[in-house]
């Protein structure tokens, strides 16, 4: 990112030194301001849902989706281990409303727990195509970036993310199980669940097509 | 059939506060706690948010983000995405407060309800920043086969937006 960062930044400038310098300054200054704004109408979306996370929490609905989640994790990442499952599930609920920044410090702790488990190697690769593609069930902050600059529809844009975004994890746990799954361990259901992931994902690969 | 996606979020509302009521939560010094973590969290992606932000405006003003994206226009028109969320596409990956500067940059450009502004919205949606996960969450795991891992989950995600931008034509 800093090599990125800094080429095409110094790149710019450069362009923009022939072309026309005293337009530099007023840019800069403009597109500070401009992300000032942009964050304030991301605060109120982060306020509002973090709140609903924070009700959720009190009044166990948080525990409930993760006891939810719990039989799928334990098959996902092949551990009994309770601590590690429900950093897992924490994390993933998290995922599921959006809240990205909410789902880091889970995140960490269940990748380290993970760490540990009995098939590491298998359990971490999978945890991070789950983290990298992130099924995001509700695409909160864009909703509300899209309702605070005035949309006639902010919602709409529900049902094509959450497509497209189990559309993505699918495809990534299914490659991550095609070819980093140790074949000699996998129990009778959980093969049987994962064969119809794959199926499933075959139909949508065509599709695209 | 938008105005069933309308209701959602409300009726998600009124269903957890109810909940919450029923198992004598104290929803509003909950809500208000909640509500409260918000603060620090913003403050800590405004420094990314406006790195990103300055970076897109000079691109724009220098003519060179129209270079760049006249090179990769051709790659994107073939499988369908529109080649003003390109930037957006290829941040992506790198930096989650960076994505969403370009993305508000998008819907300000182009109009909230825009084909490319609901593209965007998709595309910035469908994934998570690929390489903040692997720098932030397995920075202390040396896993032989992650950078695997991490090809899968881009390809996953390249193949996604592919899917998003057809979806976003039809719906």
């Amino acid at each position: 990112m800093n090599a990125i960062f800094l080429s095409l930044f110094l790149g710019a400038t450069a362009i923009l030194l022939f072309v026309n310098p005293p337009l530099f300054l007023p840019t800069v200054l403009e597109a500070a301001g401009d992300s000032a704004t942009l964050c304030v109408a991301l605060l109120a979306s982060y306020a509002v849902w973090m709140g609903l996370m924070e009700v959720w929490k009190a009044c166990g609905i948080t525990r409930g989706i993760a006891k939810l989640l719990r039989p799928v994790c334990k098959r996902l990442f092949r551990t009994d281990d309770e601590q590690t499952l429900q950093a897992v599930s924490a994390n993933l609920s998290c995922n599921f409303l959006g809240l990205g920044g909410a789902a880091t410090p889970y995140g960490i702790e269940g990748a380290r727990l993970l760490d540990q488990s009995p098939q590491a190697e298998y359990a971490s690769c999978m945890f991070f195509a789950l983290n990298a593609t992130s099924l995001q069930l509700l695409p909160t902050s864009v909703v509300g970036l899209r309702a605070s600059l005035g949309s006639g529809a902010p919602a709409d844009i529900i049902l094509p993310t959450m497509l497209c975004t189990a559309f993505s994890t699918v495809v990534a746990c299914f490659f991550t199980w095609l070819f980093l799954s140790p074949k000699k361990s996998c129990a009778a259901g959980a093969c049987s669940g994962r064969k119809k992931q794959a199926v499933f994902s075959n139909k949508s690969a065509a599709g695209t097509r | 059939m938008n105005s069933i996606f309308a209701l959602i979020i409300p009726v998600i509302f009124i269903a957890s506060f109810l909940y919450a009521a029923v198992k004598k939560t104290k929803v509003y010094d909950s809500f208000v706690a909640g509500a409260g973590k918000a603060i620090p969290l913003i403050v800590s992606i405004f420094p990314y948010i406006a790195a990103i932000t300055i970076l897109a405006r000079l691109l724009t003003a220098s003519g060179l983000e129209d270079k760049i994206l006249h090179f990769l226009s051709p790659a994107f028109r073939f499988l369908g995405v529109p080649q003003e969320i390109a930037g957006l596409v290829l941040i992506k990956p790198l930096s989650g407060s960076g994505s969403i500067a370009m993305l508000a940059e998008l819907l300000g450009k182009y109009g909230v309800d825009s084909y490319v502004a609901r593209c965007a919205c998709v595309a910035y949606g469908s994934a998570e920043t690929v390489f903040y996960v692997a720098a932030v969450y397995f920075a202390g795991i040396k896993r032989k086969k992650l950078p695997l891992a991490i090809a899968f989950s881009l390809i996953a995600y390249f193949l996604s937006v592919v899917l998003c931008c057809l979806l976003c034509r039809v719906m």
